[in-house]
């Protein structure tokens, strides 16, 4: 089963609920697909194993061979190519690797290059927890390139829990494509609320089951609370708003460590999550 | 004109919020909100809506025509978006990102590329500036695209009416609507926290910024959570050569001023206005001081 929790809005709490959620089952696959900004090791202190370097093949043309490239140029979509009367200018932050210019272009005289766009980091945390995380490399735009590789390391059958990077655009899809229920993470501010709207949208249109935690309860105003309740949006925890779960969260403590009573509240969501999966 | 972006790494370290009261404090500007896909400033500065555009972006690769199951597009496609292509034929939109090769390959014709409605920008007015925001649909793609043209939007209108000023409130991360909204600005003012998770993050986009070669602020919110970290972020600016603008304390009633619809720096009892309006002077001194 895979639990992605995300959030519209960032900031919410995504990666307190994530970890404090694998703490507390124990077992898991953990997978931060935040690859932009990837803080769960903080909380889960994993051993890194081992290190993988996404790469995405980008191309580069021999223009000494006199051949024309305009052909390459009409077909990139991406507008990542200009070409001059004896020249070609490649912007490479446009580039997407599709491979489609060495396709059309003069045979031979398009070449592929592996460009690094991220990492890949595999690692165990006690108790039983497979941790990956995908660390994307400032200055790349291949955000969704980093998530692809983490992909393919996912065990669909076993307990997979998906730190999701926020907002609702192709980053966010991506991380809830394959989920089979997802948490959304919300805090009790019209920012939280706005959000909260934007990702219930995206998830009702890809058919995807969800329920609401919200965080730092008490702070703000009650409309989360009232939206849930007359949207019939089942809210699945409320972590109240205390500086002192701040604090913990600042040096990089587990909700769960704050306080141990969170690991039983915690296993009962799993449970309630199972339940509503099997109806 | 001058430009000046409010980046953070980390969300929810209280850009909008910092680029909100700018944007209250500031004259002869426009404002821009980058933050495509979950934007907020709109929630402060009630705009009201006097121009919107159709933003078509990009496309999807979409079986027009009789798949004869030969695979050549699956096997070509970089993305993964083809599946089961020899016994019937799958795209995920998902995981598309309108190359064509797959339509270039078909020895059937059975592949068109559509074009993808992604959203729509809009021109507002509000009480303070205009603003040039705009709405991404869910899971599209080119966020990038979309900021590039509501810049542009803004700094057409910035020259037709000599405004001085485009203040821009740029998304979380790293990636592509920041690159998008760090480009070509004068100076960004990073907001952070004194977490270990915006503390890294911090880092992270400090380092997009310094490959646009901008000036760089800093911010500390909540500095007063973990004044250790606190400190680390001093000594990172320092070693740097970073300007730390300000340091705004840890405090709950920003959540009720927000939910009140109240500006800060309309709340003369919070330790917060003063800080923000330090921060601003600073920042204007910089921008026109030259």
């Amino acid at each position: 089963m895979i639990i992605s929790v995300a959030s519209g809005k960032g900031g919410t709490g995504k990666t307190t609920v994530a970890t404090a959620l694998a703490l507390s089952v124990g077992y898991c696959q953990f997978m931060d697909y935040d690859v932009e900004a990837p803080n769960s090791s903080f909380f889960l202190k994993p051993y890194i194993k081992h290190i993988q370097k996404v790469t995405i093949k980008q191309p580069y043309f021999l223009t000494e061979t006199g051949e024309d490239f305009s052909k390459c140029a009409e077909f990139c979509n991406y507008n990542a190519l200009a070409v001059l009367k004896d020249d070609v200018i490649f912007f490479p932050e446009l580039c997407h690797g599709c491979g489609g210019c060495m396709l059309v272009g003069p045979e031979g005289a398009v070449r592929e290059k592996d460009v690094e766009v991220g990492e890949v980091k595999k690692g165990v945390t006690s108790p039983n927890i497979d941790y990956y995380m995908g660390d994307l490399k400032p200055g790349s735009m291949r955000t969704v390139s980093v998530q692809s590789a983490l992909d393919k390391a996912i065990i669909p059958w076993e307990l997979v829990i998906i730190d999701c990077p926020p907002g609702t655009s192709c980053p966010m899809v991506f991380s809830v494509k394959d989920c089979d229920y997802c948490i959304l993470v919300t805090e009790p501010t019209p920012y939280g609320l706005n959000d909260l709207k934007l990702s219930i949208d995206v998830l009702e249109k890809m058919g995807k089951p969800f329920g609401v935690v919200i965080n730092r309860d008490g702070i703000g105003d009650d409309e989360v609370e009232k939206y849930c309740i007359k949207n019939g949006v089942k809210i699945l925890a409320k972590i109240p708003n205390d500086k002192e779960i701040a604090k913990y969260y600042s040096i990089g403590e587990s909700l769960v460590e704050y306080d141990k009573n969170w690991k039983q509240k915690f296993e009962n969501i799993l449970e309630e999550i199972e339940k509503d999966l099997v109806v | 004109m001058k430009q000046m972006t409010i980046i953070s790494g980390k969300g929810g370290t209280g850009k909008t919020t910092v680029a909100s009261n700018f944007i209250k404090l500031a004259n002869d500007h426009i404002a821009v909100d980058c933050d495509v896909d979950a934007a907020n400033l709109h929630i402060l500065l009630e705009p009201k809506i006097i121009k919107e555009e159709e933003f078509t972006g990009g496309a999807i690769a979409t079986v027009t025509g009789e798949c004869i199951n030969c695979g050549k597009c699956e096997e070509a496609c970089r993305f993964k978006a083809i599946s089961d292509s020899e016994t019937g034929i799958k795209i995920n939109p998902i995981r598309c990102e309108g190359c064509g090769v797959c339509v270039y390959l078909c020895p059937a014709n059975a592949l068109e590329l559509k074009p993808d409605r992604q959203g729509s920008s809009y021109v507002s007015e509000t009480k303070f500036c205009i603003l040039v925001h705009a709405r991404l649909n869910p899971g599209a793609e080119n966020s990038g695209l979309l900021i590039t043209r509501i810049r542009n939007t803004a700094e057409d209108i910035a020259n037709d009416k000599d405004l001085k000023l485009i203040i821009i409130d740029g998304a979380p991360g790293i990636g592509c609507p920041v690159i998008s909204s760090l480009n070509g600005v004068d100076a960004t003012l990073i907001v952070t926290e004194p977490t270990l998770s915006a503390i890294s993050d911090f880092k992270k986009v400090y380092e997009v910024a310094k490959i646009f070669d901008i000036k760089v602020f800093v911010c500390v919110n909540k500095f007063d959570l973990n004044l250790e970290n606190t400190k680390e972020i001093e000594d990172f600016c320092k070693s740097n050569n970073i300007k730390l603008i300000g340091k705004i304390l840890y405090d709950d009633k920003v959540s009720i001023y927000l939910s009140q619809k109240k500006f800060i720096v309309d709340c003369s009892e919070s330790e917060a206005a003063i800080e923000i309006k330090n921060m601003w002077e600073n920042i204007k001194g910089y921008l026109y001081g030259r």
